[in-house]
C-alpha cells in the first residue's frame, strides 16, 4: 500500500529504498552460503551482473584467510550472524531491552525520544522526511545524485556498474569480499562537473528512512572540479544486536575535485567494526578523510588514498578513544603513485580504563613519484596505567626525490598542566576534560559544528570518573 | 686425534655430535646442542608470510648446501684484517678467529690480573664451565626460532668476556674474525658478562678475506650488564658481497646499568639483524646507535627493540642509513613499555638518506605502550640529497661528487660524534669515504 504525503512523495518507497516482491518470503537465518547470497540478490530484484558479482565475491570470501595481524578477530562467529535482515526487522523489541549505558548516552546527548528509538533500532521510523526532501530538491537542481546504493543500482544502473568495485575489488581482502557478497544499503553520491555542494551531505537524514546496514556499500563519484562533503553516520551510539559491521566505501575524486568524508563512529561496544575505505585521487584532486572512532569493541579501519596523477593531495585526520574492553586500531594509508603528490596524516588517540588505542598506517611512495611529500604525526595520550597505546606506521619509499617525515609521541596528562588549571580554580575532572579536549582540538575543529559539539560531549561522557 | 672432524658437510644429528666431540664438550653442552637440533628439525624455515620476515626472502638461500662447520687453516693474517686490528688499537686484548678456529689470543697482563676473562668460547666452556653454563643461551633461547635453534645446535667459535664486579676494563677488547672459504656457514657465539659495577668495551669486527662465493653467518651476541655495570659494545661487519648474515644482538641491562651499543653494517648481500635491549632493572639505560651504508644490490633488514620492563628506565636509539644504487634498507624499530614500567623515557630516531633513484628505504617505527606515566617519542625521516646544500657547496668551487661526499659525511657525523672511540670513528669515516669514492 502506497503512503503519500502532501508533497506527493511515495514515503513507503523511500522508507525502504525498494519494494518487496509481494509473493516472496525471505526467512532471515544465521550463517552464510551461496544460497543466502543468491537470495539477497533475488530479494532486491537485481540484474544478472550484480548477482554474478556477489557470488564471485562470496567464492573469494570462502577461500581468503582472515587477517592475522592487528586486533584479535578470533572470536567473531561468522556462522552466527544474520547476513541480511529485512529493514522492517527490529533490532530490539522495546526501549526497555536496551542496555542502560546506551539509554544514558542518549539522555546526555539530548537526543529527542523519537530519534532515540530509531537509532536504537526500537523503531525503524523517524520522520525527518521533510528535511531530507527539501535538501533533496536542492541537490537535484544541481544534478547531484544522493540516494541509497540499492536505489542507485535500479535508477542509475550504468553509472553504478561503471564504478562499483573499481576502487575496492572483492579480492582486496576477506572482509571486502564479504561485503561485496552481501552488501545492502549505504550511499551513492554523484557530483557533476564543477558543482560545489555547499551543505554537507549527511547520510543521517537519509538513513532515517531505512535501517542502518551492517554491510553498507558507499560509492562517491566527484566529477572534475566538483566539491562535496559527505558525513557518515552520527555521533549518537548506534545499538545493534549484531556483532559485525563490515562496510566498503569507494570514492573517485577526478581532476581538480575535492571530497571530504567525515565519520564519527560510535557503535555499541559489542560490535566488530571492520571497514574498508579507499579513495582514488586524480590530477590536482584532494581527498580528505576525517575519521573518529569512539564506539565498537574492535575497530580496524584504515582509510586510504591512492594518488594516481600529479598534484593529487591526501589528508587523513584520525581520532580514537578506547575505554574499557575496547581496541581501536584505526589509521590510514597514502599511496603516492604519481609525481608531486602530497599527503598529511594526523592521528590522536586516547586510551583509558584498560582500553587499547593506536595508529596503524602506510606511506607508500612508488619509484617515479618525484617531488612527493608526506608528513605523519601521531600523538597518544594514556590516562591510566592499565591502558595501552600502539603506533605502527610503515613507510615504503622507492623514490629518492621525496621528503618524508614521521613523528609520534606518547605521554600522560602532565601533573603540571593539571596543577596549573586547578590552581585557577578549575576542578580536577573539568581540568582533565579541558586537557583532553585540547589534545583532540586539531581534529575537532575540522568537523561540522554540530558534530564538533557532540564529539566534545561524547568525550566528556567517556571521561566521566577519570579523575580520582 | 685422527678421527677429529675438520669439516661438517651436512646438517645432521651425527654432525652435531661430532662437533661436540671435536671440542670435547661436557655433557650439558652436548645435550643442549642436541635438544636445539631437535627443535631445529621440528621448525620450518621462516617465509615472508611471517611478520618478522616480511622484508627478507630466504628463498635465495639454500642452507643445506652450506657446510655448517669449517676448520680454519693456519696462516698469516690477511692484510685487511691486520690493518683493521692496527687501526682499532690500542687494545687491551685481541682475539683473532679464522673460520671456526681461533688463530691467536692475547690479553694484557694487567687486564688479566684484574680478573678479566677474554677467551675463545670453546676454551671458556673448558676453563670456566660454571660461569658459561650460568649465562650461555639464557638470553637468546634455542626455541625462539629456526635460526636460533640452528645456532644453538652448531655454534662454533666466538668470544667470551667476563669482567668481575667492580673492575673497570677501560681499554677495548677486540674480537676479529674473518673467513675466506666459500659455501660455508658460520655460527659464532659471543657472550659478554659485566659483573656488578664493572665496565668494559668490546669491539667485534668480522669480514671476508680474499675468498668469494656464498657464505652464511648466524651470529648470536648475548650481553649481560649486571646491576650498575656499563658495557660499550660495537659490532662492525664488513662481509663480502655474497655473504648472508642473520644475527641477534641482545642485551640484558640490570638495575642502574648502562649499555652503549653501536652496530655498523657495511658489507653483505643480505643482512638481517635483530638488536634488542631489555631494560630489566630500575635505572637501566640503553643507547643504541646504528650506521648502515648499502650500495649495489645490498639488502639490510634491521629490527630493533627497546624493551622497558622496569620503571625509571631510559633508552635512546639513533639509526642512520644511506642507500645508493639499488640497495634496500628496512628499519623496523619497536619501543615496548610493559605494564608497571612507569617513568620510562624512550626515544627512537631513524634517518634515511637515499642517494640514487633505484635505492629504497623502508622505515617502520612502532610503539607498544602499556604504562602511562612516561615519555616516548619516535621520529623517522627519509630524504634525498638536499640540492640546496649541494648548490651551496658547489658555488664554493667544490665539484659535485666532492659536495655529495661532504653531505653524506655530515649526515653520519651526528652519529659518529656520539662514539667516543676515536680510532673507530676514524676507521668509519674512512669506510664512508671509500664508499663514496666508488
Amino acid at each position: 500500500m502506497a503512503v503519500t504525503n502532501q508533497l506527493g512523495i511515495d514515503l513507503e518507497k523511500y522508507k525502504w529504498g525498494f519494494r518487496e516482491p509481494e509473493n516472496y518470503v525471505f526467512k532471515a537465518r544465521r550463517g552464510l552460503d551461496a544460497r543466502v547470497v543468491a537470495e539477497i540478490s533475488a530479494m532486491k530484484d537485481e540484474s544478472d551482473w550484480m548477482r554474478a558479482y556477489r557470488l564471485h565475491a562470496y567464492e573469494h570470501y570462502t577461500q581468503r584467510p582472515m587477517p592475522t595481524w592487528g586486533a584479535d578477530l578470533a572470536s567473531i562467529d561468522f556462522d552466527n550472524i544474520f547476513y541480511y535482515i529485512k529493514p522492517t526487522d527490529k533490532q530490539a523489541n522495546s526501549w526497555e531491552e536496551l542496555p542502560a549505558e546506551i539509554k544514558r548516552t542518549y539522555d546526555k546527548l539530548g537526543i529527542p525520544e523519537a530519534e532515540r528509538k530509531f537509532l536504537s533500532g526500537v523503531s525503524a521510523q523517524y520522520e525527518s522526511e521533510v528535511v531530507y526532501h527539501n535538501l533533496k530538491a536542492e541537490w537535484e537542481k544541481l544534478g547531484v545524485i544522493f540516494v541509497d546504493t540499492d536505489t542507485a543500482l535500479r535508477e542509475h544502473p550504468d553509472l553504478v556498474r561503471q564504478y562499483f568495485g573499481t576502487v575496492v575489488p572483492p579480492e582486496d581482502n576477506k572482509l571486502a569480499a564479504l561485503n561485496s557478497a552481501v552488501w545492502s544499503g549505504g550511499s551513492f553520491v554523484y557530483v557533476p562537473e564543477g558543482v560545489h555542494v555547499d551543505i554537507p551531505l549527511q547520510a543521517y537524514f537519509r538513513i532515517n528512512a531505512q535501517n542502518m546496514g551492517q554491510f553498507e556499500r558507499t560509492l562517491i563519484i566527484c566529477e572534475p572540479g566538483s566539491y562535496v562533503h559527505y558525513v557518515e553516520g552520527c555521533t549518537a551510539p548506534i545499538y545493534t544486536t549484531d556483532s559485525l559491521h563490515t562496510a566498503v566505501v569507494e570514492i573517485i575524486v577526478k581532476e581538480g575535485a575535492r571530497c571530504r568524508y567525515t565519520t564519527i563512529q560510535n557503535w555499541s561496544t559489542n560490535v566488530y567494526n571492520l571497514v574498508t575505505k579507499r579513495a582514488v585521487a586524480y590530477r590536482d584532486a584532494t581527498m580528505e578523510w576525517i575519521d573518529g572512532n569512539l564506539g565498537s569493541k574492535i575497530t580496524m579501519k584504515y582509510p586510504s588514498v591512492y594518488m594516481v596523477e600529479p598534484g593529487a593531495k591526501a589528508e587523513i585526520l584520525s581520532v580514537a578513544f578506547a575505554g574499557k574492553g575496547q581496541h581501536q586500531d584505526p589509521g590510514g594509508k597514502v599511496i603516492h603513485a604519481a609525481p608531486h603528490t602530497q599527503s598529511v596524516i594526523v592521528s590522536k588517540s586516547i586510551s583509558r580504563d584498560g582500553g587499547r588505542a593506536g595508529y596503524r598506517g602506510l606511506v607508500k611512495i612508488y619509484e617515479g613519484a618525484k617531488g612527493s611529500r608526506s608528513a605523519v604525526r601521531c600523538d597518544a595520550l594514556i590516562l591510566d596505567d592499565r591502558s595501552r597505546s600502539d603506533t605502527y606506521p610503515t613507510m615504503e619509499i622507492d623514490e629518492e626525490d621525496v621528503s618524508i617525515t614521521h613523528e609520534a609521541t606518547v605521554s600522560k596528562v602532565s601533573d603540571e598542566q593539571l596543577f596549573y588549571l586547578m590552581s585557577r580554580g578549575v576542578k580536577a575532572d573539568e581540568a582533565m576534560n579541558m586537557i583532553v579536549r585540547g589534545f583532540v582540538e586539531p581534529i575537532v575543529k575540522e568537523l561540522p559544528l554540530e558534530y564538533a559539539v557532540e564529539l566534545n560531549r561524547l568525550i566528556e561522557l567517556e571521561m566521566e570518573g577519570s579523575v580520582g | 686425534m685422527a678421527d677429529q672432524i675438520t669439516e661438517a658437510t651436512e646438517l645432521t644429528r651425527g654432525a652435531v655430535e661430532a662437533l661436540s666431540a671435536r671440542f670435547d664438550e661436557p655433557a650439558w653442552v652436548r645435550e643442549a646442542r642436541l635438544r636445539a637440533f631437535e627443535a631445529f628439525e621440528r621448525m620450518s624455515w621462516p617465509t615472508t608470510q611471517d611478520a618478522r620476515w616480511r622484508r627478507t626472502d630466504l628463498s635465495g638461500l639454500v642452507p643445506d648446501r652450506l657446510r655448517p662447520f669449517v676448520e680454519g687453516a693456519p696462516g698469516p693474517l690477511p692484510a685487511a684484517v691486520r690493518m683493521l686490528r692496527d687501526q682499532l688499537g690500542p687494545t687491551a686484548g685481541v682475539l683473532v678467529q679464522r673460520d671456526a678456529t681461533t688463530v691467536s689470543a692475547h690479553l694484557d697482563a694487567g687486564t688479566a690480573g684484574s680478573g678479566v676473562l677474554f677467551a675463545d668460547m670453546h676454551a671458556a666452556v673448558r676453563d670456566y664451565p660454571d660461569l658459561v653454563q650460568r649465562y650461555l643461551m639464557r638470553l637468546v633461547r634455542f626455541d625462539e626460532g629456526k635460526f636460533q635453534a640452528l645456532h644453538a645446535a652448531v655454534w662454533a667459535s666466538g668470544t667470551f668476556v667476563y669482567v668481575p664486579a667492580g673492575v673497570e676494563a677501560a681499554v677495548p677488547l677486540l674480537a676479529l674474525s674473518w673467513t675466506d672459504i666459500a659455501d660455508a656457514a658460520f655460527f659464532p657465539h659471543a657472550l659478554v658478562v659485566a659483573g656488578p659495577g664493572s665496565r668494559v668495551t668490546v669491539i667485534s669486527a668480522s669480514g671476508v678475506g680474499t675468498g668469494t662465493g656464498r657464505t652464511l653467518s648466524v651470529p648470536v651476541v648475548e650481553l649481560v650488564a649486571e646491576d650498575g655495570a656499563a658495557i660499550r659494545h660495537v659490532v662492525l661487519s664488513d662481509w663480502g658481497r655474497q655473504a648472508w648474515e642473520i644475527g641477534v644482538v641482545r642485551a640484558h641491562v640490570g638495575r642502574d646499568a648502562a649499555l652503549h651499543s653501536l652496530v655498523v653494517g657495511l658489507g653483505g648481500e643480505v643482512v638481517k639483524t635483530d638488536v634488542e635491549s631489555i631494560l630489566a632493572g630500575p635505572g637501566a639505560s640503553s643507547e643504541m646507535l646504528g650506521l648502515v651504508f648499502g650500495d649495489g644490490r645490498q639488502h639490510y633488514d634491521i629490527h630493533t627493540l627497546q624493551d622497558h620492563a622496569a620503571p625509571h628506565t631510559f633508552s635512546d636509539l639513533l639509526y642512520k642509513t644511506a642507500v645508493s644504487d639499488r640497495a634496500v634498507s628496512s628499519f623496523i624499530g619497536m619501543i615496548r613499555v610493559h605494564p608497571g614500567a612507569q617513568k620510562t623515557n624512550a626515544f627512537q630516531s631513524n634517518r634515511n638518506l637515499i642517494l640514487s633513484a633505484g635505492a629504497r628505504a623502508i622505515s617502520d617505527p612502532k610503539l607498544e605502550i602499556m604504562a602511562n606515566d612516561l615519555r616516548c617519542t619516535h621520529g623517522s625521516a627519509t630524504s634525498r640529497l638536499n640540492e640546496e646544500h649541494l648548490f651551496y657547496l658547489m658555488s664554493r668551487g667544490l665539484p659535485r661528487d666532492e659536495a655529495v661526499r661532504m653531505v653524506v659525511e655530515g649526515f653520519f657525523a651526528e652519529l659518529l660524534d656520539r662514539v667516543p672511540l676515536e680510532p673507530l670513528r676514524e676507521r668509519l669515516r674512512g669506510d664512508i669515504a671509500t664508499r663514496m669514492a666508488v
